[in-house]
């Protein structure tokens, strides 16, 4: 049977899709985005995350760790040094607090299928169901059109989200299991897009236009200050949005979940310095895209 | 008219702070009731007056004499808000004590620090000696008098069951009341007497000055209303302002002829319902309400509207003020019993929605202007509990939602899809079951029928199995308290852990019910209440005290049941750690865990992170479901007075948090003392992972009908009802009914807002919280209290 490597089901998603729905996170994303509130879900390989602030200073995970990668220091707590670390995870075992554990499980389509299958009285009266997010989840195209499949097969509401960052033939073979298609639009700029994502929106763009004729499209934005919030930016995407047929375009102002998790990460590189649009710029970019005859939501 | 916030101001609180948990002081300087409010002398004053001149008198027309005098020279008055009029205590800051059930706990209240400030050095002496009159006589007294020796070290509370006294409750007969007035009552005693006269039966005496006693107190009762139409009157006189004149006029027209006639108006039938309610409370010591507002008064506001005599915006104003007046009850408990009704005034919950006993859906235009009430006024009293079936309209659900979205913790919902075959296994007929009430948290009635609801008292289970580890012996003092259960070193499975628990559960269960059957042979022969049982129906008809006999069902009688999700936790962490990992014995468990887990944090948290309840996970959801059932079926082979099974309930107020300071460290990888979950399909706080909806399908696998009426608090961010996911939530809440979970209730606050409100009292001082079955001033509660209910699991959006 298929498998993937998923790195979170969220049980009563609210704001992917319509209705209560769960979330089927899969891991590794081509994109690299600088202000990502999952940088976790970045490496396609499960990673350690270690949650400093669980550390009982026990030192469990010393006497695991095989590599010699761990040592405690009286003021901080354990350190655990990422060079030496082999992701043997031998010290998620040995962890008493949950203060280190496991992003990423390779799981069956079946297993996630248990997992979903548990909420569909909720899907049923909300108007909900299952929604496949990242990463990309056009990664892992294979394992995610068996999943949808599956879905459709117990007459689960589907809804996929996705970057668009992969080739076409990938999203339109999963599109006749998808009952709503999330699109992410970060930037319409190449140059900007490139700089921010790591990435070129040529195909992002390409593919959303194809998309739109075969699938219904909500857009979702990322808001960052001053990179793509001005009103000309945001005028731009409402009028593709509705030349495209879109119904809905949800907001997700720009917040700082993701640098923790960078820090769980170890990964203690630059910090991405970045604000959300002020609530009248938010209302003012609401009011553009509402004109345009679509419905906005806002925040996650 | 006056708008919410003018009301608002007139109320004085008169809710309990929890000043002990268990015989701790639990932040007992802060004062058992807020400044300003005084212990009022006049009940027992009046009633031992009474009492000394009827020495030797039988005891039902002795308590309905002490009843009348008390109408009669009650001082009473009139506020200048009111037009819903009746106090039971001589000024609105009082609250008054039932000295003839209970002296010694007043007496140890008002000279505590706690309770110092309820009396004054005059009123001190007073009490001294009215309590010198009711030494030996108070039901208290003959109580533990009448107790034999082994039973009576089970009467003291030790941590295993709080037995207690107060609260008993029960639904007079509006619906036929209205129809006849209390003069209807009074002609059909009459007539009764007469049919006895001819045939003289056995009990000739016993029913004869039974329905005399009806006589005498519901005569008193009219007689108090036409005080207060003359009170009314005599103040209009004089009252220089044209509106308010006239509204006394009306007060004094209306009190002139209800309760003796029946009501015509809407305004009539609530004052009518407020007499008959305070008089309860002035009778005997009581709570709750349980009345379904809208099909009692739906009626006659209809009426009203379509004559012309009334207008939705004063039919408004009478609702609130009736919901004023029901604020103000308040009661006086005894600083060990604060611990389990921590910020509760008198437990005064109404009813809405539902179904009529044909099964139709009773929802009218009263149903949401008891919200509209409700959601203007935003008190800690009246609670509302809404009733939902497959036909409640939508509209009812969207205005539900718009009053728990202010915070108050209400409307609580009640599923009937899962309550009502529960109570047909009880014994009730089908067309009482779809009638049913809820009169305080989760306390189910039958609207006018002698039900005579007893709580038997909080049954701590954890304090069980605790117990069936130690095989009912306790270790510090070796004394054989519980049952002598098998030796835990010899358990093959969890399974024989849950058989030692429901041995212990039968055991004490049955303690409790023996304590329990001599109390209640006690009060019928002590204790009548003639009023309630005129009010009630059957027992002029059968010329009987209500507390002679009962309605024919198990609905009668309960335990409230604490810290059942912890037991089921605990035996879950023992199958998993000692009988599916083998990391220790259980023998090593009890002793590392008997130590409160020092030096053994390893262990600690193993426990901790074994499989929990609250997260769809069979592991531990159907131990939670064995352990609900089995213990359920082990209370119902004990059987009270009248043959009925004892059963368990939900209402636990604040006793998860007050008592559990008496149980020790339990398997669970709980501490000694932590609080338990906070309600019976509780998760424990911080324990369920994976969101609601997991939370709704674990409570979907506890069954109703082989356990009780439970009582589940979830708590959510005020922005998730907001707008847009409005319907969201209301589509949860519908799929909280189609699962058959029996009750839901929501603390919609931010988790910020409340550590703020611990920084900042005063600021915050409206706030209001869900508490258990009941809402209060988070500001009210012991800063223990206050941070049990921070710990509970925000349920946040994702």
């Amino acid at each position: 049977m298929e498998t993937g490597v998923v790195f979170n089901i969220q049980r009563f998603s609210v704001h992917d899709g319509p209705g209560i729905r769960t979330t089927v996170f899969m891991k590794g994303c081509p994109l690299s985005c600088l202000w990502c509130s999952n940088p976790e879900s970045q490496d396609f390989a499960p990673v350690l995350l270690a949650r400093d602030i669980l550390c009982q200073g026990c030192g469990a995970c010393v006497k695991a760790c095989p590599q010699g990668a761990v040592t405690l220091t009286r003021k901080s707590g354990r350190t655990i040094d990422r060079r030496k670390c082999d992701n043997c995870f031998q010290c998620v075992a040995a962890c008493l607090y949950q203060s280190l554990t496991i992003c990423g499980q390779t799981m069956t389509v079946q297993e996630v299928m248990d997992e979903v299958v548990q909420d569909r009285m909720f899907y049923k009266n909300s108007g909900g169901g299952v929604t496949v997010s990242g990463g990309e989840a056009l990664a892992q195209s294979r394992f995610v059109l068996a999943l949808l499949k599956q879905c459709q097969k117990e007459g689960l509401h589907t809804a996929l989200d996705t970057s668009g960052y992969a080739p076409w033939e990938k999203l339109k073979s999963l599109l006749p299991f998808v009952d709503v298609l999330l699109y992410d639009l970060k930037h319409l700029d190449p140059a900007e897009h490139k700089r921010t994502t790591g990435v070129d929106n040529a195909v992002i763009l390409e593919n959303l236009e194809k998309a739109a004729k075969r699938s219904e499209v909500w857009l979702r934005l990322p808001l960052v200050a001053g990179f793509n919030d001005s009103v000309g930016h945001v005028k731009k995407i409402a009028r593709l949005g509705k030349s495209l047929g879109v119904e809905k375009v949800s907001f997700l102002p720009y917040h700082e979940g993701g640098i923790a998790k960078k820090r769980h990460l170890g990964k203690t590189g630059d910090i991405f310095i970045a604000k959300a649009p002020g609530d009248k710029q938010i209302l003012k970019l609401k009011d553009i895209v509402e004109k345009e005859g679509m419905k906005v939501t806002v925040g996650n | 008219m006056q708008t919410a916030k003018e009301l608002r101001g007139k109320i004085v609180s008169k809710a309990v702070r929890n000043v002990k948990r268990g015989y701790a002081d639990d932040d007992s300087k802060r004062g058992m009731y807020r400044k300003g409010i005084r212990l009022d002398l006049q009940r027992s004053r009046l009633m031992t007056e009474s009492f000394k001149e009827t020495d030797g008198q039988a005891m039902v027309l002795r308590r309905a004499k002490a009843l009348a005098n008390l109408l009669d020279k009650m001082g009473i008055f009139i506020r200048d808000h009111e037009r819903i009029v009746g106090y039971q205590t001589s000024d609105k800051n009082g609250i008054y004590h039932p000295i003839d059930q209970n002296w010694k706990s007043v007496l140890r209240l008002v000279n505590s620090k706690a309770g110092k400030s309820l009396l004054d050095k005059a009123g001190r002496k007073e009490l001294d000696e009215l309590c010198a009159y009711w030494k030996g006589k108070s039901m208290s007294d003959r109580h533990q008098e009448a107790l034999p020796d082994d039973l009576k070290k089970y009467w003291t509370y030790e941590g295993t069951f709080l037995w207690s006294q107060l609260s008993e409750l029960g639904i007079p007969d509006y619906e036929n009341l209205f129809k006849t007035g209390l003069k209807g009552r009074i002609d059909m005693a009459r007539k009764r007497i007469e049919e006895i006269d001819r045939t003289i039966p056995v009990d000739y005496v016993d029913q004869k000055e039974f329905l005399e006693a009806v006589i005498i107190s519901l005569e008193a009762v009219i007689r108090f209303a036409r005080r207060y139409a003359k009170l009314a009157e005599a103040m209009a006189k004089k009252e220089t302002k044209r509106d308010r004149k006239a509204e006394l006029r009306e007060v004094a027209r209306i009190c002139s002829i209800v309760p003796e006639l029946p009501p015509q108006t809407f305004a009539e039938a609530v004052q009518f319902f407020y007499f008959i309610h305070l008089i309860r409370y002035v009778e005997y010591s009581t709570l709750g309400v349980g009345v379904r507002i809208d099909q009692l008064f739906g009626p006659f506001y209809e009426k009203d509207l379509k004559a012309g005599r009334i207008t939705k915006e004063e039919a408004l104003d009478i609702l609130q003020l009736l919901w004023i007046k029901l604020n103000e009850l308040g009661l006086v408990y005894s600083p060990t019993v604060s611990s389990v009704y921590g910020g509760v005034a008198s437990l005064q919950a109404v009813t809405i929605g539902g179904t009529d006993e044909k099964g139709r859906d009773v929802t009218n235009d009263l149903t949401y202007l008891a919200l509209e009430a409700a959601k203007q006024l935003q008190l800690i009293e009246p609670s509302i509990v809404l009733r939902l079936h497959a036909k409640t309209p939508d509209k009812v659900y969207d205005s539900a939602v718009d009053v728990i979205k202010t915070g108050v913790g209400y409307p609580s919902l009640f599923n009937d899809e899962a309550l009502i075959p529960l109570y047909k296994r009880w014994g009730v007929p089908e067309k009482d079951a779809k009638n049913y009430a809820v009169t305080g948290c989760v306390y189910i009635e039958i609207p006018g029928k002698n039900v005579m609801r007893r709580s038997v008292g909080y049954f701590v289970l954890p304090k069980c199995l605790w117990w069936a580890l130690h095989q009912g012996v306790d270790p510090k003092t070796g004394e054989q308290r519980g049952a002598r259960t098998k030796d835990p070193a010899t358990f093959k499975s969890w399974k024989d852990l849950l058989k030692a628990y429901e041995e212990q559960v039968r055991f004490f269960t049955n303690k409790m019910e023996q304590l329990e059957r001599i109390n209640l042979e006690l009060y019928e022969k002590y204790c009548p209440r003639p009023f309630y049982s005129a009010v009630v129906e059957g027992c002029i008809e059968k010329g009987k005290d209500a507390r002679k006999w009962v309605y024919p069902s198990m609905l009668h009688h309960f335990t409230q049941v604490i810290g059942g999700t912890n037991v089921a936790d605990a035996i879950t962490a023992v199958r998993k750690v000692v009988f599916d990992d083998k990391l220790l014995t259980l023998p090593e468990l009890i002793k590392i865990m008997d130590k409160n887990w020092a030096g053994r944090e390893d262990i600690r948290q193993a426990c901790l992170n074994a499989p929990k309840f609250g997260n769809d996970d069979n592991y531990a959801d159907l131990i939670a479901r064995d352990v609900h059932s089995r213990g359920e079926a082990a209370m119902e082979t004990v059987k009270d007075r009248y043959g009925f099974s004892n059963r368990g309930d939900g209402s636990a107020v604040s006793a998860t948090y007050g008592l559990a300071i008496d149980t020790p460290a339990t398997p669970e990888g709980r501490l000694d003392g932590e609080p338990f979950a906070d309600s019976t399909l509780a998760p424990l706080p911080g324990k369920d992972r994976k969101g609601p909806t997991a939370v709704l399908n674990s409570c979907a696998k506890i069954s109703t009908v082989d356990t009780y009426n439970h009582l589940l608090n979830q708590k959510f961010l005020p922005k998730f009802l907001d707008d847009d996911l409005k319907p969201v939530f209301i589509s949860y809440l519908k799929t909280w009914k189609d699962m058959g979970v029996p009750h839901i209730q929501f603390n919609v606050v931010d988790k910020n807002k409340l550590v703020a409100a611990q920084t900042y009292p005063q600021k915050y001082a409206d706030m209001i919280v869900r508490v258990a079955g009941f809402s209060a001033y988070f500001v009210d509660l012991s800063r223990g209290l206050q941070d049990h209910i921070i710990a509970r699991t925000e349920q946040s959006l994702k």
